[in-house]
């Protein structure tokens, strides 16, 4: 898999095929989403509307499942990291086209920002003082393996869902290459189920971070409490 | 696989725009118009339990009001039953008082329905008995009786009372002139006889025509104006019809 090629040039900023297809998406999921729910309705809700109000309630209820109550709250950001993580991964079939998760780059950037909605919502949750005293906890000889555990679950976000993507699209491309036509069918409804399943986790997992980082105080506040759901944080 | 710094800021600028985007554009709408319809469905369900609550209270209070209405129907049954049982007693009452006046005006209806045939077997039988003594005394009757009836009628007119006679002797009866009837032609004699016998008796002097009336059947009559002494069968007959009559 070659890297993202420069498309052009904003004087020292290097705009690359994945800047560019990631705008293409955010084209796409405005105008789409614009168009959706220009006419919403209480009473008879449409075909569209009944699709877009059960993927968002299906939402909701997963990050009811996890964090009980802050569905509200959590819905925004796990609700865009899954879809646009979903197209993203998807954005490979489409002839011409890269996935942008399957640029190192993007996953980066996706795991950094899932890094600092951890510590964003932690210390929303819990205070700034209550949120760092859980890095000291149960000893502050564990600080440097919590620190070191914070960037590599953050480093291992980033490297799987790009490792997954960019493995899969590059095995397509390799048996397109070597085989027919038909041939590649079964690799890419595999590479859709893929895509959908790595997105899943990639949410999910940031969700449990985060749903870590809001329930560390609790933790520490009660030894005895059950550990958070961090520990759940390992990877398929 | 090499990390192109730009390219991850960028894309951390477009996940937050995208964020934006999808939160502006997608989230809050969908959001909002859940909301309104859940708020819409509580609204309907607290109006549903308040029409239950109210249905309920209704329920009961008709129920209550039912059961008053049983007690009252129970309550003017009774008062029914016992009107009735008056207006009964009371109409069984007046019926036994129509019963016996009707019974007895029935009786009485009887008894002058029985009285009335009596009287009228006893005019039958007065008329029957007539008719029967009128045609034996009509087969009786002949100069041999019309005789002896003039010789009686001679001597009832002697032993007839004076009170009987003070209007004629008076002459308010008669001009002077009399007449004597018979069944049968008078001899001669007879009429001296009686001429005799009517002028002692009344005292005066007396101018009689003598004619012959076959319906007297045997005997005489004098008339005298107004006043008459019958003394024959047809008389006798009549009498004795008139007192049967009378019953």
């Amino acid at each position: 898999m070659e890297a993202a090629g420069v498309v052009f040039t904003l004087g020292w900023l290097q705009i690359t095929t994945t800047v560019v297809t990631t705008w293409g998406l955010l084209l796409v999921f405005g105008i789409g989403s614009w168009l959706a729910t220009r006419h919403l309705s209480v009473d008879q809700p449409g075909l569209v509307q009944t699709a877009l109000e059960g993927a968002v309630q299906s939402i909701a209820a997963a990050i009811d499942g996890v964090l009980p109550g802050r569905s509200e709250l959590l819905l925004p950001f796990i609700g865009t990291l899954w879809l646009f993580v979903a197209v993203a991964n998807l954005t490979g079939l489409v002839p011409e086209l890269h996935s942008p998760t399957a640029d190192l780059s993007t996953t980066a950037a996706l795991a950094f920002v899932v890094f600092l909605s951890v510590h964003w919502y932690g210390i929303r949750s819990a205070g700034l003082k209550d949120y760092l005293q859980h890095y000291l906890t149960p000893s502050p000889i564990l600080l440097p393996f919590h620190l070191l555990g914070e960037l590599s679950r953050t480093l291992a976000l980033a490297m799987r869902l790009f490792g997954n993507i960019m493995s899969l699209e590059m095995a397509a491309l390799l048996v397109l290459l070597v085989a027919g036509l038909l041939v590649p069918v079964p690799v890419l409804m595999l590479h859709i189920v893929e895509a959908l399943v790595q997105a899943y986790i990639f949410g999910m997992l940031a969700l449990i971070y985060i749903a870590g980082g809001m329930q560390s105080h609790e933790a520490s506040a009660s030894p005895e409490a059950p550990q958070t759901n961090d520990k759940k944080g390992s990877a398929p | 696989m090499e990390l192109n710094w730009t390219t991850f800021a960028l894309e951390i600028i477009n996940f937050l725009a995208l964020l934006w985007i999808l939160k502006r554009f997608l989230y809050r709408p969908v959001l909002q118009t859940l909301a309104e319809r859940r708020a819409g469905i509580e609204r309907t369900l607290a109006e549903a339990r308040a029409s239950e609550a109210q249905a309920a209270a209704m329920q009961q209070q008709f129920a209550g009001r039912l059961a008053d209405w049983e007690q009252e129907k129970a309550k003017a049954r009774q008062d029914f039953a016992a009107e009735l049982a008056s207006e009964r007693t009371r109409q069984m009452a007046a019926l036994a008082t129509e019963l016996a006046s009707e019974r007895e005006r029935s009786a009485a209806q009887d008894a002058h329905r029985q009285a009335t045939q009596r009287r009228e077997l006893a005019a039958q039988a007065s008329t029957e008995a007539r008719q029967f003594a009128s045609k034996l005394l009509a087969r009786l009757a002949g100069p041999e009786l019309e005789e002896r009836l003039v010789q009686l009628f001679s001597e009832e007119l002697a032993a007839l009372p004076e009170e009987h006679l003070g209007a004629v002797r008076a002459g308010q009866n008669g001009d002077g002139r009399g007449m004597v009837s018979s069944a049968f032609a008078l001899s001669a004699g007879q009429r001296q006889q009686l001429s005799d016998a009517i002028e002692t008796r009344l005292g005066k002097t007396l101018v009689l025509d003598f004619v012959v009336d076959p319906s007297l059947l045997a005997g005489a009559r004098l008339t005298l104006g107004a006043w008459q002494l019958d003394f024959s069968l047809a008389g006798e007959l009549g009498v004795f019809s008139e007192a049967a009559n009378r019953g």
